[in-house]
């Protein structure tokens, strides 16, 4: 049997963390060889986003079968919209790895650090449930280790909590799973757990269905986190290291969203447009709520979870908005979100490492001490807030839009909320970075060459998809609409 | 001609006169405790390698059926069970080497009590008359109560052994007295038998026949420790050694479910419904009763305990998924039995290697930093307690998958809820010893006495947690080799076996 591309950048990091566990290797060339692992699967992931047609279609499948008596199969594929995820993690992980260069003195960090983007990459491409959940599960156990080893504060409890919160959401999902498994067995005669096949199921009542469709709605609402599902959030990003508050808020939280639009709308379309006003109406109130919850923290990193959440609010919101412009700006926004957000938190990261404080009222004048660090600081807050010519600025008014098309009082609203944002992003900007205070900053040093070189590609990106937004997402265009006019039947206004 | 059938039961009698003959060899002073283990070891190896002839095969005979009536069966399923039963007992003294070696108040009866305690248990998956198993049961259980106490001097072993040996006794007697109704009511108790005649008996009065299956199913439920019997189980297990724990949580269980399968499945078929909502009351009491117990838990040993608790309330749940969906119920306890089997015969067995003595290393607390100085143990230590938490790409999570699967497919949608927040629970206990392993510094001088890896004990256990693994994601990848598949396989062939007339 031949192994896909999609295989290999699954489980290139996984075979490498094996090796680098087994072998005596110190923690610097474990960096080492995880960053030409990421760089590869960076090489990997252009191939397949060169060669993705563009249709809505499946592509890139492979299929094994894995546990026959109960059909599930061992079956890969991307369509465009994982696409986009994938060029994201490919592009953010190396990025990461620059920024994070010096940070981390532990092997099994680097070890742990790859375990997660062959969890990521699985999560991404799996068209079997059974495999998704496998993934999905499997993913939580390095970031357990990566919070729990290599946190602060209260690390083991925060751990606990994150661990036991997320389990619970999939848990709930896994019953839903299984029962789809189980009816389609009673409808056809026969065990599938495959998506394509799933989606045929018609015997289903609905009143089953609405809590199927909440068993999965509680996972991926957990995962994002959505309001009500956010308690975990503040005290996990506080207490983690720096690489794995980027990789829970540029990528898990991504995932939450992207399964949303993977497996929601193929399982549950009627439902999905149902309660489509609930959350939107979810999404943009946890934009508000965040956001006020964010102009309330003092702490850097704390403020910036809540903006984090606030902006995933506002990207639920654009995926439930039922039209192309929400749907595309939501894509546009993860990528953004995830460039910008995962930015700012590397950035408060080499910040914490030089000063070791993280409260607000500690810092004043960085500007005048690390000229690089306030610039792309600048870069990545503009993107965050919206500013014209960043690719921020182009989601949020393409979500705004969609939502307005939904519903122009929600839209109205949303596109108040924005606003709330800025405030504090500046307020943040201006009292941390630019005004001179009496506070003692002169242990901040500037960024150094690897991590202006793991930034660089970011801004670019920020610059470029804010100037020339569709060069970046003419491919994912086709997906979308088949998830629209194919799936949900609203088409295009 | 007769003699002929002997080889069906071949295993059964070399496990038998194993254990007779050790008992003769236990005067003599030239055998040493190495010596008697190392025999015990091939005993037990011989007759599993003679089981496995008969090993996927699917056939039902009942051996020298003029001399025992029909009375000893033997089936693809008990071949199944008895495969379990010996691979149990093997690891359990490849397990305890380490142990009996450095514990040397064991004497060399000791192992002739084992092999006698595996005897019952395959004489119970192979008893088709529930005399014949309540003698296999005793004769099991007897072993057992002094297993327990064998350290005369530790007063919580002889405590341990008394509790279990009085309740045992107890509810061994509503056993007999479950016989004694069944026998009035049907006169026979032979199963198939029960089974024909209470099927001519549908429509007339059954009352006698419900009460004595009551009395037999109050043994079952004691013996597998689910609620309302389940106090005594934490106390016992906690008192005795740590390899016979392993074998009383892990093999006893599979006995118990292989003869309670068996008589469920073939004989109270008919009038099985009547227990149903019950079932359900004792599922749903046992898992949050044996789940409140592992939180509270400080010892991990109780904490294993408790939690075994929690897991027959797993196997519960596809037990009254059977009435409707049982093929893949059936089979999902089977293939249950072996994942729970393997991940707490590799915790306990990790625990009592690592348990310096009974009053050290016992509690959470002093587990802590354990990762930093046994990286290797640790890891093993982490996939076991991921596996009976069901975490993906371990064995017990497709356990679990299976049972919630049958649970699903029978309609009892709620059941699997109910499992599902047990499990996420579960997850608290299981993974505050990963934490606390791996997430404090390790204070030195602490592990001193902590024995490297070498020798069996640590080599079993190592394939024990390969195995695990394997069983979570192994599949057809690998030619020949035996993955997840095979397995559900082999569960199935040994169901569909109960059903050949």
């Amino acid at each position: 049997m031949s192994i896909g591309i999609l295989s290999i950048i699954i489980f290139l990091p996984m075979l490498t963390a094996f090796v680098a566990m087994l072998l005596p290797l110190n923690s610097r060339a474990t960096r080492n060889v995880a960053f030409m692992v990421s760089l590869t699967i960076f090489a990997l992931a252009l191939y397949v986003y060169t060669h993705f047609e563009l249709t809505g279609a499946i592509q890139f499948q492979e299929n094994y079968a894995w546990i026959k008596s109960y059909g599930i199969s061992y079956s890969l594929g991307i369509d465009g919209f994982s696409l986009i995820i994938l060029m994201l993690i490919a592009t953010l992980i190396p990025s990461a790895y620059l920024l994070l260069w010096k940070n981390e003195r532990s092997k099994s960090y680097w070890i742990s650090m790859l375990f997660i983007q062959t969890g990521i990459s699985g999560t991404l491409f799996s068209l079997d449930l059974f495999l998704f959940y496998f993934f999905w599960e499997a993913m939580l156990l390095p970031v357990f280790m990566i919070i729990g080893l290599f946190g602060s504060g209260n690390r083991v409890f925060s751990t606990l909590k994150i661990t036991i919160y997320t389990i619970m959401g999939s848990l709930f999902m896994f019953v839903s799973i299984l029962y789809l498994g189980v009816a389609h067995y009673y409808e056809f005669g026969m065990w599938s757990f495959a998506l394509s096949d799933l989606v045929n199921i018609t015997t289903i009542a609905r009143e089953q269905k609405v809590l199927l469709f909440f068993g999965f709605m509680l996972a991926f609402a957990i995962k994002i986190p959505l309001f009500p599902f956010h308690s975990w959030l503040l005290q996990t990003y506080s207490n983690s290291p720096t690489g794995g508050v980027f990789l829970l808020s540029s990528i898990m939280a991504k995932l939450g969203v992207y399964a949303l639009v993977r497996f929601m709308i193929p399982l549950f379309p009627e439902l999905f447009v149902e309660f489509s006003v609930y959350f939107v109406a979810l999404g943009i109130f946890g934009l508000v709520y965040f956001g006020i919850a964010a102009i309330s923290q003092l702490n850097i990193k704390k403020m910036f979870a809540y903006s984090s959440a606030s902006h995933l609010g506002l990207i639920t919101a654009g995926i439930f908005a039922l039209n192309v412009q929400g749907m595309m700006g939501s894509a546009f926004l993860i990528v953004a979100h995830a460039i910008a957000t995962g930015g700012l938190f590397l950035l408060v990261g080499v910040m914490e490492r030089h000063l070791g404080i993280r409260s607000l009222s500690g810092l004043g004048g960085i500007a005048g001490r690390a000229p690089w660090f306030t610039l792309f600081f600048a870069i990545m807050l503009f993107c965050t807030v919206g500013i014209p010519g960043t690719n921020g600025f182009v989601a949020e008014l393409l979500i705004v839009l969609g939502i307005f098309h939904y519903n122009p009082y929600l839209g109205v609203l949303s596109a108040l909320t924005v606003l709330v944002a800025a405030s504090y992003m500046f307020w943040v900007f201006q009292k941390a970075v630019l005004v001179k205070s009496d506070n003692n900053v002169s242990n901040m040093q500037d960024l150094s060459l690897h991590e202006i070189l793991g930034l660089l590609p970011l801004a670019v990106l920020i610059i470029a998809m804010g100037v020339y937004p569709d060069f970046f997402l003419y491919k994912i265009e086709p997906s979308l609409q088949h998830y629209l006019i194919d799936i949900l039947h609203v088409g295009v206004k | 001609m007769q003699w002929i059938q002997l080889g069906y039961l071949l295993p059964l009698i070399i496990v038998g006169s194993g254990a007779v003959f050790l008992m003769l060899l236990s005067p003599l002073e030239r055998l040493s405790m190495e010596r008697f283990s190392l025999l015990t070891f091939l005993i037990l190896l011989s007759a599993l390698s003679s089981n496995f002839y008969h090993f996927g095969e699917l056939f039902t005979s009942f051996p020298m059926k003029e001399i025992f009536s029909k009375m000893l069966i033997v089936d693809s399923y008990s071949v199944y069970f008895d495969a379990l039963i010996l691979s149990g007992a093997l690891v359990t003294s490849l397990i305890g080497t380490h142990y009996f070696q450095t514990k040397r108040h064991f004497k060399k009866e000791f192992f002739s009590l084992f092999l006698f305690s595996v005897f019952g248990m395959m004489l119970l998956v192979h008893a088709n008359e529930l005399l014949t198993a309540f003698i296999a049961l005793e004769i099991a259980s007897l072993a057992l109560y002094v297993m327990i106490g064998f350290q005369k001097i530790h007063d919580k072993r002889v405590e341990a052994s008394y509790q279990y040996l009085v309740l045992g006794s107890i509810s061994g007697a509503f056993f007999l007295l479950g016989t004694a109704f069944i026998y009035a009511g049907l006169g026979t108790t032979i199963l198939g038998d029960i089974g024909k005649t209470l099927d001519m008996l549908i429509g007339k009065d059954v009352s006698l026949i419900v009460i004595g299956g009551m009395f037999v199913l109050v043994t079952f439920l004691f013996k597998i420790s689910a609620f309302p019997f389940q106090n005594w189980t934490i106390d016992v297990y906690d008192g005795s050694p740590l390899p016979v724990t392993a074998f009383m949580a892990a093999t006893f269980k599979v006995a118990i479910f292989g003869f309670v399968l068996r008589l469920m499945l073939i004989d109270l078929d008919p009038i099985r419904d009547m227990w149903d909502t019950l079932f359900i009351v004792v599922i749903i009491a046992t898992l949050l009763y044996g789940t409140f117990l592992a939180v509270i838990q400080e010892s991990l040993k109780r904490m294993l305990a408790a939690s075994s608790i929690v897991h027959t309330g797993y196997l519960l749940i596809a037990f009254v998924s059977i009435g409707y969906a049982g093929e893949s119920a059936s089979s999902s306890i089977i293939y249950y039995l072996i994942a729970y089997f393997l991940s707490s015969m590799g915790a306990f067995g990790l625990i009592s290697y690592i348990a310096a003595d009974e009053h050290i290393r016992v509690t959470y607390e002093d587990f802590r930093g354990f990762a930093h100085v046994h990286p290797y143990m640790a890891a093993m230590l982490s996939i076991f307690m991921l596996s009976l938490a069901g975490i993906p790409s371990t064995i017990g999570f497709v356990g679990k998958f299976y049972i919630f699967t049958g649970a699903i497919e029978a309609g009892y949608t709620s059941l699997a809820v109910c499992g599902i927040i047990a499990t996420f629970i579960s997850i608290y206990y299981y993974f505050k010893l990963i934490a606390l392993m791996y997430f404090y510094p390790a204070c030195d001088a602490e592990w001193d006495d902590v024995p490297s890896l070498r020798g069996i004990t640590p080599i079993t256990i190592g394939i024990i947690a390969i195995a695990v693994i394997w069983g979570g994601i192994g599949n057809t990848f690998i030619a020949y080799f035996p993955g997840v598949d095979f397995l559900i396989d082999t569960a199935r062939l040994s169901y569909m076996s109960l059903f050949i007339k």
